[in-house]
């Protein structure tokens, strides 16, 4: 059994801690993950920009990567949600489709992976704090990421999980868009955050460090001292 | 169109004067969530939603399928039941048969409910050019009229003002100073339209679903006005989209489930009129003489392209706007199109085929999905803003800059020993701008990023580096794989091999 | 003008006639097949499966129409016969100060004899004088009466549809309506009313069908659902039976 991992390039660049505690925790199971150093960037960037045929470049890297795989988990819902797209990506391809279809059907998400394959909620963690959750977007509405997390949260020992209001709007990230639309992703991204201290959760959990990363940034911006970590990183900080 | 900088009229440039319209935003925001949390009730109430907006989606989906047959079959019982039906493939067409019915009729005044095809057609401009008042009689549309401006919601075109503004605008016209409140704001509307309504020669309708099997018009409306206008003056012109065809009165139901919930959250709208032909002989009210003008304008650019046809599903309800976050903020007016939000900043430019004269629009959204969440009738706007972007770039509209970046792009994430180089030089670059683990410099790209945010700094060491390290500690204290779990992932892999595929994700 | 008029009219459809092939030609190019001439088949027409079967008593119905009804802002009553609803209707209007009253032709309420009841009261019956604007004289009037074709307990809605004796004007322009319901023309869902549209056909509908859920409203203004506009302002729907 492969089961591999796709870092993504925020965590492998940005957040490594957070690959890091994915890999650690799921070894607890005895699911060793090893890590096709040939992978790079699923596309996204390009891809919802319109830059299609760049896309595809960095959508062959990936799908050779994975190729003999037989699960690949990465901790964002929003890359495995771009390998969803990458069937329609290839359509005019019959060959590439076959393989992007395929690389599609093994993608999880960390915790769809956790509770949905390996049928775990507890993993025995005591994390004793407040915390709030925000379901990232593209996680919770293209891939149905909504039950696993809360299932796992609830069977932490000592946390607390207050209700984060409007938590199903996006937080203004949208890759490019912060750019290109920068004071309408900051109006959006300064009302998540104003909802987050409304909750005065202690920490901020979520499944996609795009979208952290840009409430972290809104909260240093206002000198906010709340916690941001990827579920991952809470669960296995609360085992270790 | 190349660069999406700041020059005059740009989407960003609307956005922007929104954004620091305080007023404004409350405004929309205070609407917004009411009609969201409305909907949401209403459809948990209602229960089974999804089967609901499966039905509602299939029904759309046949009839625009077979868009030919349906709506000729309208037309043909339309004309049956004695109406007058015209076709007009462009606006320009469109506002010369409603003229030369108003010249013909040789009409003072018409009065109109809500139709955001007239509002497609410019067609007030047209009918005052000609010496004919055209008075709106929906509340938020009057309220619109006077101020001078166009809708900025389709449902609630006057969303962007509070009370206090509706106030100081009817109290000009009454030339006295009415009080902020609802209900007597409403009443002198009341008073003030009574008069016109019964003056008017020519009552003017928009057209909420047609029915092919009877060639009625139907009429979805909380304030009676459209029953005004279509009940009290002699003629009646009603506009519709050609799109909005349903086979039958039993369709209706499933979109009189879906409407005024996704709306407003109402269970039905206060009215909802079935038309079905001018008056008849012997009845002693509704008009003599009725016309329906359908209009195309674009919409048949649609028919036939896999990635957009779905969009002539849309039933125009506006929850993807009171959904959206980047509405929330900006508005409709920003949008700078008829209409607004996720569903107008597709529709905007798939109407218009020259990609050449799309606007930034598309790129006005985060492509969170919300709006293909709320949609009743289950349409992917956030796809279709991706396919819009795509479009333009592969016509050669895209953005200079961003093309040469994007190429950049590919090309040091197509390998990577390439991608692992990128981030050491970041991790050396950054040494010059960051303090306490943040860069906070507010140049070159990341301008507008840190206009509201503190960028992370990149850690010594990235995820490729300390793998072997990792590697290494995980297989050295791992445990074994418990035989129940490898039971797990076997069935899982064995159900893909044999076709089952993913059942884990992709759109619901 | 009458005959010039006519013409122009025929004019008009001789064009829209040529204009239509032309525009359905093209749709049908458009989505790249040729236009089908035999009725596709609708395999979705209508509700889901599981909605047609479902129905509540007639007590429950009752019930929910008035939930409904009053969550909407209109008022309710259950009376025995169209006797009581008459009484109840002379006791608004003397509550009301109402002198003007403009009712439908209808045979339930031409035996029910409102002006009995009512002697102070001006009362005339809709398109009963073909001289007459109706449609001002509705407008004038306090209270419109009139009797439904059906109603609906899911939706809290009133249906009534126009004919000779039955004016779209009357559930329209007065101030306050009436509308009484023979209990057993309440049902439980839209699409009870809904299919005897189907089965009627074309040829024999109404030219105005209206579903009538409250006093008229608007959400323009802060999305506040709580005001009356241009239809009446005070809506009665009484149960008789």
């Amino acid at each position: 059994m492969k089961v591999s991992l796709f870092i993504t390039c925020l965590s492998d660049a940005i957040y490594p801690r957070v690959g890091e505690a994915m890999v650690r925790l799921l070894a607890r199971y005895g699911v060793q993950l090893e890590f096709p150093t040939v992978q790079t960037c699923c596309g996204q960037p390009a891809f919802n920009s319109g830059y299609w045929d760049d896309a595809r470049k960095t959508a062959t890297t990936l799908i050779e990567a994975f190729e003999d795989s037989d699960f690949v988990i990465a901790p964002s819902g929003s890359c495995i949600g771009m390998l969803h797209h990458y069937p329609k990506l290839f359509e005019k391809d019959p060959v590439m489709l076959e393989r992007a279809n395929k690389l599609q059907a093994k993608s999880y998400e960390f915790t769809q992976f956790l509770v949905k394959v390996l049928g775990v909620t507890d993993v025995g963690a005591t994390f004793p704090h407040k915390v709030t959750y925000h379901p990232s977007c593209h996680g919770t509405r293209l891939l149905g990421v909504k039950e696993e997390p809360i299932a796992l949260m609830n069977q932490v020992k000592g946390l607390e999980l207050v209700p984060l209001p409007f938590a199903e709007d996006c937080c203004g990230f949208g890759g490019t868009f912060a750019v290109k639309m920068a004071d309408i992703s900051g109006a959006m991204v300064t009302e998540k955050v104003d909802h987050v201290l409304e909750t005065e959760a202690e920490v901020l959990v979520g499944l996609d460090m795009a979208c952290m990363m840009n409430i972290a940034g809104n909260l240093r911006y206002r000198d906010k001292p709340v916690r941001v970590m990827h579920l991952a990183e809470l669960l296995y900080e609360g085992v270790k | 169109m190349s660069t999406a900088s700041t020059k005059p009229g740009t989407v960003k440039e609307r956005a922007g004067l929104a954004l620091n319209d305080e007023f404004l935003r409350k405004a929309v925001k205070f609407t917004t969530e009411r009609l969201r949390s409305g909907k949401k009730a209403a459809s948990e109430e209602h229960g089974n939603w999804d089967d609901w907006r499966e039905r509602g989606r299939q029904i759309r989906l046949h009839t625009i399928a077979h868009l030919d047959y349906y709506l000729n079959l309208f037309a043909d019982n339309a004309r049956a039941n004695g109406v007058n039906v015209h076709f007009a493939e462009t606006d320009v067409e469109a506002v010369k048969i409603a003229l030369a019915i108003a010249e013909r009729k040789q009409a003072k005044s018409v009065v109109k409910s809500k139709s955001m095809v007239t509002e497609e057609l410019h067609l007030n401009h047209a009918l005052e050019k000609i010496g004919v008042e055209a008075i709106e009689t929906d509340l938020g549309e009057y309220i619109i009229q006077l101020a001078g401006e166009t809708p900025s919601h389709i449902i609630i075109p006057a969303i962007h003002k509070n009370r206090y503004q509706i106030a100081d605008l009817l109290s000009a016209e009454a030339g006295e100073t009415l009080a902020p409140d609802t209900q007597i704001l409403a009443g002198f509307v009341r008073k003030k339209l009574r008069e016109k309504f019964l003056e008017a020669d020519i009552g003017m309708t928009g057209c909420n679903f047609a029915i092919a099997e009877t060639g009625s018009m139907v009429l979805f409306e909380n304030e009676g006005n459209a029953r005004m206008v279509s009940t009290v003056p002699k003629t009646q012109i009603t506009l519709m989209g050609m799109e909005r065809i349903i086979p039958s009165f039993e369709d209706l139901e499933v979109m009189a489930t879906l409407l005024p919930r996704s709306a407003t959250g109402q269970k039905l709208t206060v009215y909802m009129s079935g038309i079905t032909g001018p008056r008849r002989t012997e009845d002693a009210d509704g008009p003599d003489e009725m016309h329906i003008i359908i209009v195309d304008n674009g919409r048949s650019n649609q028919l036939g392209d896999p990635e957009f046809q779905e969009l002539l599903n849309c039933i125009r309800c506006g929850a993807c706007l009171n959904a959206c976050p980047v509405y929330r903020h900006i508005g409709g007016h920003a949008y700078g199109g008829t209409y607004s939000g996720p569903i107008g900043a597709v529709l905007t430019p798939a109407l218009k085929k020259d990609e050449s004269q799309w606007d930034d629009i598309a790129n006005a959204s985060s492509l969170c999905g919300a709006c293909y969440e709320a949609c009743p009738v289950k349409i992917p706007l956030h796809d279709m803003l991706v396919y819009l972007r795509r479009r333009k770039v592969e016509s050669g509209n895209g953005n200079l800059l961003e093309s040469v970046g994007m190429k950049g792009f590919s090309t040091l994430l197509g390998g990577s020993k390439r991608m692992r180089g990128v981030i050491r030089l970041g991790q050396l670059g950054q040494k010059l701008v960051e303090r306490d683990g943040g860069i906070r410099i507010k140049l070159g790209p990341l301008k507008g990023w840190n206009t509201y945010r503190v960028t992370p700094s990149l850690p010594k060491q990235s995820f490729r580096d300390r793998w072997s390290t990792i590697q290494k500690e995980t297989q050295a204290e791992g445990a074994t794989l418990d035989p129940a779990l490898k039971a797990r992932m076997e069935a899982v892999v064995a159900e893909r091999k044999q076709g089952g595929g993913s059942s884990h994700g992709g759109h619901a | 003008m009458a005959d010039t008029h006519k013409e122009w009219l025929k004019e008009l459809e001789t064009a829209s006639k040529s204009k239509q092939k032309s525009f359905i030609d093209s749709i049908s190019s458009k989505l790249g097949r040729p236009r089908p001439m035999e009725k596709p088949a609708h395999p979705f027409r209508g509700a889901p499966d599981f909605w047609r079967t479902f129905e509540w008593s007639e007590e429950e119905r009752i019930e929910r129409f008035g939930a409904n009804f009053k969550a909407a802002g209109g008022h309710v009553a259950r009376l025995a016969s169209f006797d009581e609803a008459k009484q109840f209707i002379a006791d608004k209007a003397a509550e009301m100060s109402a002198k003007y009253i403009i009712r439908q032709g209808q045979p339930e309420l031409e035996a029910m004899n409102l002006e009995d009841a009512m002697p102070d009261a001006r009362i005339t019956v809709w398109n009963t004088d073909e001289e007459e604007n109706w449609r001002a004289r509705a407008a004038e009037a306090d209270f419109g009466v009139v009797v439904a074709d059906y109603a609906v307990a899911y939706t809290g809605s009133i249906t009534v549809v126009s004919a000779a004796n039955k004016g779209r004007s009357v559930s329209l322009l007065p101030t306050v309506l009436f509308a009484i319901i023979p209990v057993e023309r309440l049902k439980t869902r839209l699409g009870e009313a809904l299919i005897n549209f189907d089965q009627a056909g074309r040829e024999n509908l109404p030219a105005g069908i209206h579903f009538i859920s409250g006093p008229s409203r608007s959400a323009d203004i802060e999305n506040d659902l709580t005001i009356g506009v241009h239809g009446p302002g005070v809506v009665y729907a009484l149960f008789v039976g």
